[in-house]
């Protein structure tokens, strides 16, 4: 039975064609999934799905009626979506039903009482462990996920609901249960949406899959037509080699350390101690909250160190002056980039020039024209896509930006990267790109340290892979010769961990 | 709201509009185009409503008002941009000028060398502002207003609630003097303005300024040192407030205790007016001026109307208010769908 049925959607905006000649039918019971690369229109099509933007032209029909013409229609969509926005000083009840007076708790004043049960009732359903007068700041992520989902659905008398990347930031078992919740939902009777970059959730959950590129629908598939390859193929447009490898080259390993980390304790992990080596990639593998970001933030610095020291080049990193850390040519890109990366009300070219002073100044001022020159450099080789470097960066999509990053970072010429999940959220295209970039790099000298949670990208890039316990190191293993089950063992903190290398 | 876009596909043709929306666009634009159309709106209104508005003695009036409010506005939109606030630059500025005045009265110290000292003392009380903040992690709304009482606290102790008389000739003409009809203050604004766009424009740290206001996180993970920029910040608003104090003894030829009460609010809507982000990153120390020339001549035009005095910051505080407006109201105008 169909739900919703959208066909012939446009929508520009200034310069830019988002979408155009899109159809999409969502049926009762199944899920459907929405594929592309960033930047190929998901977001617009799911804000027209939601009624938040309205189409230049095109038709959006709930169960038979007109929605364009009736918003009222769009009430029945639920949405999630992609970063939380939840009111983290308020409780989970209150996050619930806000805005009172619509969900009838709030006629005249709001109780409480009333509220925490219909909470309660709601959070037993979707399966989440906290309490609903727990404040929202203090639940934990997939709760927090979780939430979001319960409060779309508290709405009552949803027949879709949308789901932008609700998997990013939960680890594997989050994931799973999340996916038990959604299908008994879809047993219900619920048109699902789902949207992920994560090909063995698409495979795992979806019945269709409407594939978008460059704001054109490339067609709608049956899931059980498609293999992961061909998927990727329609994503991206050209063959992607999934079996590709990209660990630098046997010729540039050396013995060379650059980095020396003894002992180092700070916030999140206890006495760390490993080295870097000239032209190899490290992978860090861990669970979320293991606490690899939190030492490689207090390697550079970020975070202050209570006990240790990192040496890189034979000269101690200061503790807490990542001043001192960029300046020896240690640069850390930040798993969040919304958060630590961009400055996002500034353009892609202030963006970037930021970090590369030294090099567009000319007498102690900056040169316009060298400016341009290194930005345009950085953009060209690093494949930003942005009309303009005029453009301010919040306008990127996520793979974009993180490109703009990645260019800024290069600009500076570092000794030692640290990509703290530089692929979150990334379409596969763009993924590889940033592989290559990695695999060129370290053949060029500089080292590079690579914190993933996706298994398949370290034993893809990474040359050894250093595993992370609940805040202690638990084991060095070289890639080539040690297989998933041993690594996975070692990051549940399963008692016996052999060291490898 | 983010807003994912697609890299076009065809070449982008400019969306056709009517002419006054293509006039309003062009102005849009640059990010000054709403506050010089608003400028340009009242000052037109002014010289029609006013035949003694455009005049050359009106207009250095204006011109010397608008200097001490100016320099004040100039450390204020720094700060703005950098994501923060000093409510206490008008004691600074106050406890400048009664310094400045005790040490030259009282003390008979040489004139140049108070005027020094003074300046020395603003920058060294904004740099405490600065230190406390960056080093205690203190939100700086809450503790410039502390510390605006304990400036204002000092100004009353050194002089009792009296004014200093008897400022030395030497320096009135930093106040009071003219040259080619233009007051002097108004040219130290003018210079002041000139280094500082400069600063912000092209060089690494007015970069670094944007960049701390626009996320300080990233900031400090790209490595930048973004508590020494904030303590500097804070240190420039406290000279140019210290300027704009002795600059003011100079023009009344007193140290009067109350210099510097009314610099606090009005520079921060003058720089809102002049679009700089309350929130940081955005914004112009240039616009935050052209802020201050809009405020200056509504109450230049208030007086010259004759308004009662009763009714004066009524109709001040809503011309003000139309004007914040504006530049929003341009820019939905703008974004209305086609």
């Amino acid at each position: 039975m169909t739900v919703l049925h959208v066909s012939s959607l446009r929508k520009t905006y200034p310069g830019v064609v988002a979408l155009d000649h899109i159809d999409l039918t969502l049926e009762a019971g199944k899920v459907h999934i929405l594929a592309g690369e960033n930047g190929a229109g998901k977001s617009t099509l799911i804000k027209v799905l939601t009624g938040l933007v309205t189409p230049d032209a095109g038709r959006v029909d709930m169960e038979g009626h007109d929605a364009l013409a009736d918003h009222a229609l769009f009430a029945r969509v639920a949405y999630v979506p992609q970063e939380l926005s939840l009111f983290p000083t308020m409780t989970v009840a209150e996050n619930m039903f806000m805005p009172f007076a619509k969900s009838g708790f709030g006629r005249m004043t709001v109780s409480r009482t009333a509220m925490e049960a219909a909470a309660q009732k709601l959070m037993t359903r979707f399966g989440m462990h906290a309490r609903p007068g727990q404040k929202v700041g203090h639940i934990s992520v997939p709760d927090q996920q979780l939430l979001q989902i319960a409060r779309a659905a508290s709405a009552g008398d949803f027949r879709v609901l949308i789901l932008d990347e609700p998997t990013s930031s939960l680890t594997s078992s989050e994931t799973e249960h999340l996916f038990s919740i959604l299908r008994t939902l879809r047993d219900e009777g619920c048109a699902i949406v789902f949207v992920s970059h994560r090909m063995e959730e698409i495979f795992a959950l979806g019945d269709t899959v409407t594939v978008l590129r460059n704001g054109r629908s490339v067609g709608t598939y049956p899931m059980t037509e498609l293999d992961e390859g061909e998927l990727i193929r329609l994503m991206s447009g050209n063959s992607v080699q999934l079996d590709e490898r990209f660990q630098p080259g046997v010729a540039s390993a050396t013995q060379d350390i650059i980095v020396d980390v003894a002992h180092l304790s700070g916030p999140g992990f206890t006495d760390a101690s490993f080295t870097l080596r000239r032209g190899e990639i490290l992978g860090f593998a861990g669970l979320v909250g293991a606490g690899r970001s939190e030492l490689m933030q207090t390697m550079f610095g970020y975070h202050r160190a209570t006990a240790g020291r990192c040496v890189l080049d034979g000269r101690e990193i200061p503790r807490g002056r990542p001043d001192r850390a960029v300046a020896m040519g240690m640069l850390y890109l930040p798993e969040e980039r919304r958060h630590h990366g961009i400055f996002p009300l500034l353009s892609v070219r202030e963006n970037i020039a930021v970090s590369v002073m030294d090099q567009i100044m000319g007498g102690g001022v900056i040169s316009s024209g060298r400016e341009r020159r290194v930005v345009a450099d950085a953009i060209a080789r690093f494949d930003v896509r942005t009309s303009s470097a005029e453009k301010k960066i919040m306008y990127l999509s996520g793979g974009n930006q993180q490109k703009a990053i990645i260019g800024r970072a290069m600009a500076r010429r570092p000794r030692v990267l640290i990509f703290d999940e530089p692929t979150k959220g990334i379409d596969i295209g763009t993924k590889f790109q940033i592989y290559r970039i990695m695999q060129q790099l370290a053949e060029e000298g500089v080292g590079i340290i690579l914190v993933s949670s996706e298994m398949a990208e370290l034993q893809r890039c990474a040359t050894r892979i250093i595993t992370m316990h609940a805040g202690r190191i638990t084991g060095s293993f070289d890639q080539a010769t040690t297989d998933i089950n041993t690594l996975v063992g070692a990051i549940i903190g399963a008692p016996e961990v052999r060291h490898v290398a | 709201m983010s807003l994912e876009t697609t890299f076009p596909t065809t070449p982008p043709t400019p969306p056709r509009l009517p002419p006054l929306r293509r006039l309003a666009a062009r102005c849009m634009r640059n990010p000054l185009g709403g506050v010089i159309a608003a400028l340009v709106l009242i000052f037109g209104v002014s010289c029609l409503l006013s035949p003694h508005f455009l005049t050359g003695f009106n207009m250095m009036i204006m011109a010397r008002a608008l200097a001490f409010i100016g320099l004040v506005t100039i450390g204020q939109s720094i700060l703005m941009i950098l994501g923060e606030l000093d409510l206490s630059v008008g004691a600074i500025g106050g406890l400048a000028g009664i310094t400045g005045g005790m040490l030259m009265v009282q003390a008979g110290l040489n004139p140049w060398l108070s005027l020094v000292l003074c300046l020395l003392l603003g920058t060294a009380c904004g740099m405490l502002n600065g230190v406390l903040i960056t080093q205690l992690r203190l939100h700086s709304l809450v503790l410039t207003i502390g510390m605006a009482g304990v400036y204002g606290g000092a100004i009353l102790v050194a002089t009792k609630g009296v004014a200093i008389t008897g400022v030395p000739v030497d320096i009135s003409f930093l106040g009071r003097g003219l040259v080619y009809g233009v007051p002097v203050p108004f040219i130290v604004l003018l210079a002041c303005l000139g280094v500082v766009a400069f600063v912000m424009v092209r060089t690494p740290v007015g970069r670094y300024v944007y960049a701390i206001g626009s996320n300080p996180d990233a900031a400090r993970m790209l490595g930048l040192r973004v508590d020494a920029i904030r303590i500097a910040a804070f240190a420039t608003a406290g000279f140019l407030s210290a300027l704009a104090g002795i600059l003011m003894v100079a023009r009344l030829g007193t140290a009067q205790p109350s210099i510097g009460d009314t610099w606090v609010l009005a520079p921060i809507a003058a720089a809102v007016i002049g679009g700089v982000a309350t929130t940081g990153g955005l914004g112009s120390p240039v616009g935050a001026v052209l802020g201050a020339v809009i405020i200056g001549m509504i109450e230049n035009i208030i007086v010259l109307f004759g308004i009662s005095p009763y009714w004066q910051s009524v109709v001040s505080g809503g011309i003000v208010v139309l004007a914040i407006s504006f530049d929003s109201l341009a820019r939905r105008y703008l974004h209305r769908e086609a």
